[in-house]
């Protein structure tokens, strides 16, 4: 039996029907067509699904879509506007903070809210809060180095704490 | 990985929640609150629910408040909420602290305080935290309420003393004094993982009398458990040493094994927390 | 031997214009944008989604399968049995070493093989549809002993994975290289130990997939998917489907990740192709994590070592007899190729003289082997590495000093070492000084000695290792007297077309893209032949069908090939252009030279045609060229190994088959809870020498990324299997990958000493971290301990296994 639900994505309203099991990740990426939002465990542990609701990040693959009925989601295609990369999509670029790209997504959700409540993390804060999202590619370093350069190029950051690489 | 059918259920009020619960009969009806623990498992299949009965949407079931010397938190609070709550850090900062540990921040987004009691993990920080300040859990049917203190809840892993047609719609932690002293150190094998082994030291200062001492134990066990035996220990010599206090800790305790730590190793694992989490709960009396 | 028909363009490093720069990648703005394209992004009408029945058994004959109620359930529009299988397609490609023996099919059909292997397969509407149907699938199974460990499986009695094998030796065979008796009798010491290398496994976060389309009409099967390599082996697939070769084409989407498990990865797109013919609906297939982990045909080495090292009283390295039983699973789809990376480099960079390799390779109820990072290299280096430490305790010698005697020097390159291979270059004093350098060495070892005192274990690891680069064809068959198929090509293709604006587009072949940077490589390339800015070069993927011969990413092959297929792309575009120029400027070839991106007369900078300028006459004015020059401005190279040599009849020399050799020094610094036994670690540093770098920062990317995997391995990381067979492991909360927590601050360091045998000297890379990092690891956790004497002599080092270890146990 379908449910009604009323979610705005990416700050457009959708009225939809959906299956109550319907997970919100499958909603976003089939529905929707937001392909950002990843599929990797489906079962709540590599991050590679998150996304924000009400401005927090979630794991979209252990969230049934009607849980977020009368939410505000809010997924990596809001980063951009338009040609212009947002300051941490292009810090991840300058740092080759990214591989294959597939965590990159969820990884910007959770560096977005992080800067949002923290203007200016140490390295060490940054390390903590990414831990939730798993990398295979990258050993996390160039990560951590885009977020402070995000940070410093944006706010009042220190200084990038962690060694840089010699080249 | 996709879970199987359920009908869902969304009620508004705790009453409406309580008599679809009591409509249940005999099939598999469950709680979603933060989805957490329970889509997971109905993800790989594994919990089959008929009926999820939603309580995300249960307004009056989001509070946080002191009363009757308890904090009070309400079936529907997360537990980011409880984390960033001052409230919570002045009236209970063991739980503040705790709170901590409990897995990533995405999943405290979602998942509740009450739900991870309910959901009674044996590795589980928050049914050690109210074991070791004698909490206890509100349950509410249709036909009443009552309370459960926290030693008479936990009783097997995953298996709590709710009754069918209960709802667990309140969690209650005794309000610390400023001056207790009190730590969870856990032992995981990556950053925020479930605990191998856990324990949880609260020393709470009683005006001029010893200071009453609970320890709990978390992740080795089939719940969470109190440490009686060392609790006496530190009853008669609250400064006993630390490492012998830990020993009796889990001297005795039937421990459970599996691949990220076998009975014993879990046994010494569980015996460096507690010492770790004393020392730490007797420099905060400092 | 045949070497690079062209010298690279220029020789000098400071003459590079955008060769050794860390230029942004032109890779990156889709998947920052969340359009990376992934397999499972793909929509196509009428698509249907397919999900598996798996085995709950180890080993196990099946009895029945019922498909009536599943068949029944709205929404599913197929259920094909491995029994129906047999009929809709042939065994997979095989190329182990008696695929007859051992056959591999899309679908168990008679018996499964291990927990997870799949048994039939549900198409229907959407994947909960075809879930809920895969649980309506009634198999009745006989169950049959299980064995999982090789050791037992060895054992006569043992019960059969595959009876036509007789026995569970898929393979065994003793090579010897060198004087090996004559080396051990004239040492003057011999460590032995017994090591134990288990299995883990690349675990991307992307699983494979794919999305199939048979067209009855036309009879061609189209698959897209996450994986393509091997283009001129995808007739072996088009068998197992059943159509034509000139009837498959498969396309290639970016994958998010591999580590080597998306390689030849063919079974997914079978099935789906397989369903897609059945149903004549276009299938989609992507595997959920369950089915990657159990039955993915990529998990890792998993290996037994009973090693002996003779070493004089001096820590000079004699001889080394290596016995090794490894445990490939229930089949053998790459034979014993790891064993051939194993060889490449058996010796390290030491002067070894003799080697003796004893390998058995046995069949067991586990997922088999496929590859992972280092693809068996990785297992040999630290096996080597723990027998060097080991060594170097017994004569109680520091482990820098013994590397250092026994390093081959800088001028005895090339190299040959005992099997046949050969080291093109290297100066491993150097890596190892740069590394000791950036480690502050001896403020660690102070560090190291105060926190002893407060009785903490802070230990300073090292390993000096290879990191081969580049395979030969030989490899894969070197092992048998009368191969069946002695292949020799091992071909990169790219075509370079500069269009009429002279934008430079260029096409790639068999080219996967992993989350490696071919386009970024390939841009640079190009952008240092025509003088022209990286971002601005076009690349496009090639599917299988319109592709020219091409193997993709592998062994470490892929920029140092795509070098070699740019500059011979290149370099055919120069002459045409320089034909053109002859003509349009009125001057002879000898008068002419490239300079800036165009071609002028020499002396004469006023008498030059820009690349444009030469291409749009190519493109739209044929009249006023000479009537042989074509229209157009396009050219391809079919590049292929740039130096392999045939093994001898005897099989004493392997010839040379992995001649591109990277090395690395790793130094990682860690801290050992004694109570728990968790290793956290603190600092690592790491400097390869890759040869000449194209883009530094991403080789340090790699670096990184492979050096936390590799962490993984040492710590964290393995497929467990019950003594019944069950599969203990099965999701991420059991199998557990390094978070940024687990991951320590790395400082990157850089050597660079060319190969005389590729274009710009430039060595593979991308597997070198997680090749060093399990015996680098291991070593600092020996170190720490040392107090204690602990010797680590398995992985993955879990804490338990360390506290045991600590207590004394074994």
């Amino acid at each position: 039996m379908n449910v009604p639900i009323e979610i705005t994505v990416n700050g457009a309203l959708h009225r939809e029907e959906v299956e109550p099991r319907m997970l919100l990740v499958d909603f976003l990426r089939e529905r929707l067509n937001l392909a950002s939002v990843h599929i990797g465990c489906e079962h709540g542990v590599c991050g590679t699904c998150t996304v924000q609701m009400d401005g927090k990040c979630i794991r979209s693959c252990i969230t049934f879509a009607l849980q977020a009925d009368g939410a505000e989601v809010t997924t990596a295609e809001a980063l951009a506007e338009g040609a212009q990369l947002h300051p941490l999509q292009d810090a991840f670029w300058e740092k080759q903070a990214l591989q294959c790209g597939y965590c990159t997504p969820g990884m910007l959700m959770v560096c977005e809210e992080l800067l949002r409540d923290n203007p200016r993390p140490t390295a060490e804060e940054v390390r903590e809060r990414i831990s939730s999202n798993l990398c295979r590619c990258t050993g996390y370093q160039f990560i951590i180095e885009a977020v402070m350069h995000a940070a410093e190029q944006h706010g009042e950051g220190p200084a990038a704490q962690i060694a840089e690489v010699t080249r | 990985m996709k879970p199987p059918p359920f009908t869902y259920h969304r009620p508004t009020t705790t009453d409406e929640a309580l008599a679809m619960l009591a409509d249940a009969g005999d099939s598999d009806t469950r709680i979603l609150a933060g989805g957490q623990s329970l889509i997971p498992l109905m993800n790989f299949r594994v919990a089959l629910p008929d009926e999820l009965i939603d309580i995300n949407f249960i307004d009056e079931l989001d509070y946080i408040r002191e009363d009757e010397g308890c904090l009070a938190v309400g079936a529907a609070v997360r537990l980011s909420t409880a984390e960033r709550s001052a409230d919570v850090a002045r009236l209970a900062p063991l739980v503040s602290e705790g709170l901590r540990s409990v897995a990533h921040p995405p999943v405290r987004n979602r998942g509740t305080v009450v739900g991870s009691l309910a959901h009674a993990d044996p590795a589980a920080e928050l049914p050690a935290l109210l074991l070791a300040l004698d909490g206890e859990v509100v349950l509410r049917s249709s036909g009443g309420e009552r309370r459960v203190a926290a030693g008479d809840f936990f009783e097997q892993p995953l298996v709590t003393s709710i009754e069918p047609g209960e709802l667990v719609v309140e969690a209650r932690f005794p309000v610390s004094d400023g001056h207790s002293g009190h730590a969870l150190v856990e032992f995981t094998r990556r950053h925020a993982d479930f605990a191998v082994a856990g324990g949880v030291v609260a020393l709470r200062p009683e005006n001029g009398a010893p200071r009453q001492a609970a320890i709990a134990l978390f992740g080795i066990a089939g719940t969470a458990l109190r440490a009686g035996a060392a609790e006496a220990m530190l009853a008669d010599d609250e400064g006993a040493d630390a490492r012998e206090v830990a020993d009796a800790a889990v001297g005795e305790i039937r421990i459970l094994g599996d691949i990220h730590g076998g009975p014993e190793y879990r046994r010494r694992v569980a015996r460096a927390c507690v010492e770790r989490a004393l020392v730490r709960a007797r420099g905060g009396l400092q | 031997m045949s070497v690079a028909s062209h010298p690279p363009t220029r020789e000098l490093a400071d003459e590079r214009k955008w060769v050794g720069k860390s230029i942004r990648r032109l890779e990156d703005p889709k998947f920052l944008r969340g359009r990376g394209n992934y397999i499972d992004d793909l929509r196509v009408e009428g698509m249907v989604h397919a999900a598996l029945v798996r085995s709950p058994h180890a080993h196990a004959k099946i009895v029945s399968v019922n498909v009536e109620e599943a068949r029944r359930l709205p929404g599913v529009i197929a259920v094909i049995t491995g029994a129906e299988a047999l009929e809709l397609a042939d065994p997979l490609p095989d190329f182990g070493p008696a695929p007859d023996k051992h056959t591999w099919r899309l679908l168990a059909a008679e018996k499964v093989r291990y927990v997870g292997e799949a048994v039939a397969a549900v198409v229907a509407t959407s994947r909960y549809v075809a879930e809920d149907a895969t649980d309506l699938v009634e198999v009745e199974y006989e169950q049959l002993p299980a064995v999982v460990d090789p050791e037992e499986a060895l054992k006569p009695g043992a019960p059969l994975i595959h009876e036509p094998l007789e026995s569970n030796i898929a393979y065994e065979r003793v090579f010897t290289f060198g004087d090996v008796d004559r080396d051990f009798a004239e040492a003057d010491l011999v460590v032995a130990d017994r090591l134990r290398w288990n299995r883990s496994g690349g675990q991307p976060l992307e699983t494979v997939g794919a999305v199939a389309s048979f067209d009855h009409g036309t009879g061609m099967m189209s698959i897209h998917t996450n994986s393509l390599s091997f283009t001129s082996y995808l007739f072996m697939l088009a068998n197992t489907l059943k159509v034509a070769d000139n009837r498959l084409d498969v396309v290639p989407h970016p994958a998010g990740g591999s580590f080597g498990s998306k390689l030849w990865a063919v079974k997914v797109g079978a099935i789906a192709g397989m369903l897609s013919k059945a149903t004549g609906r276009p299938v989609k297939y992507v595997e959920d994590r369950i089915d990657n982990m159990s039955n993915c045909d990529h998990h890792g080495s998993d290996r037994i070592y009973d090693v002996e090292l003779a070493v004089t009283k001096e820590g000079l390295m004699k001889s080394i007899r290596i016995k090794t039983i490894d445990d490939y699973g229930a089949y053998m789809q790459f034979g014993v190729g790891h064993h051939g990376n194993a060889l490449a480099q058996v010796t390290g960079p030491y002067r070894i003289a003799s080697v003796q390799y004893d390998l058995k390779a046995v069949v067991t109820n586990k997922c088999q082997q496929g590859a992972y990072r280092g693809f068996g290299s990785e297992v040999n280096n630290w096996m080597l590495e723990r027998m060097v430490d080991l060594a170097a305790r017994r004569l109680d010698m520091d482990p820098a000093e013994i590397r250092r005697k026994n390093f081959i020097a800088p001028d005895q390159f090339p190299y040959f070492i005992p099997t046949g291979n050969v080291y093109d270059s290297g100066d491993y004093e150097q890596v190892l000084d740069k590394a000791l350098g950036l480690a502050d060495y001896e403020h660690w070892r102070t560090e190291q000695e105060r926190l002893r005192q407060e009785g903490r274990y802070l230990g300073i690891g090292m390993a000096t290792c290879q990191e081969r680069s580049v395979f030969s064809a030989t490899e894969f068959w070197f092992w048998f007297d009368e191969p069946a198929a002695p292949v020799t090509s091992m071909p990169e293709s790219v075509t370079v077309r500069v269009g009429p604006t002279g934008d430079i587009t260029a096409t790639l072949y068999s080219c996967a893209f992993w989350g490696n940077s071919p386009e970024t490589m390939v841009a640079q390339l190009i952008g240092e032949e025509f003088d022209v800015e990286p971002h601005s070069v076009s690349v496009i993927y090639a599917g299988s069908r319109n592709g020219l011969p091409a193997t993709g990413p592998g062994g470490s092959r892929l920029t140092v090939m795509l070098a070699g297929a740019v500059e011979g792309a290149s370099a055919r575009i120069k002459d045409k252009a320089r034909l053109v120029a002859e003509h349009m400027l009125e001057a002879s070839a000898e008068d002419l030279e490239w300079v800036d991106g165009g071609i002028q007369v020499k002396g004469s900078p006023g008498s030059r045609l820009s690349l444009a300028e030469i291409a749009i006459q190519t493109h739209l004015f044929k009249h006023q060229l000479p009537d042989e020059i074509e229209s157009g401005l396009e050219a391809s190279k079919v590049y292929d190994h740039p130096y392999t040599t045939m093994p001898s009849d005897d099989r004493k020399n392997l010839g040379v088959f992995y001649p591109i050799m990277g090395h690395a020094c790793h130094i990682p610094i860690v801290e050992v809870d004694p109570e728990t036994g968790h290793v956290q670690v603190i600092k690592y540093i790491a400097v390869h020498d890759c040869g000449t770098l194209v883009n530094p920062r991403s080789l340090s990317g790699h670096i990184t990324g492979g050096t936390v995997q590799g962490i993984g391995t040492a710590l964290f990381e393995q497929y467990i299997y019950d003594e019944e067979g069950n599969f203990v492991t099965q999701s991420y909360m059991d199998y557990l990958i390094p978070t940024a927590m687990e991951a320590p601050e790395f400082v990157i360091g850089h050597v660079e000493t060319p190969s005389p045998w590729t274009v710009h000297g430039i060595k593979g890379g991308g597997e070198g971290g997680r090749m060093m990092a399990p015996a680098a690891i291991a070593s600092a956790v020996e170190d720490a301990l040392s107090p204690l004497g602990v010797r680590v002599s398995e992985l993955p080092a879990r804490p338990e296994r360390i506290v045991a270890l600590i207590e004394g146990r074994s």
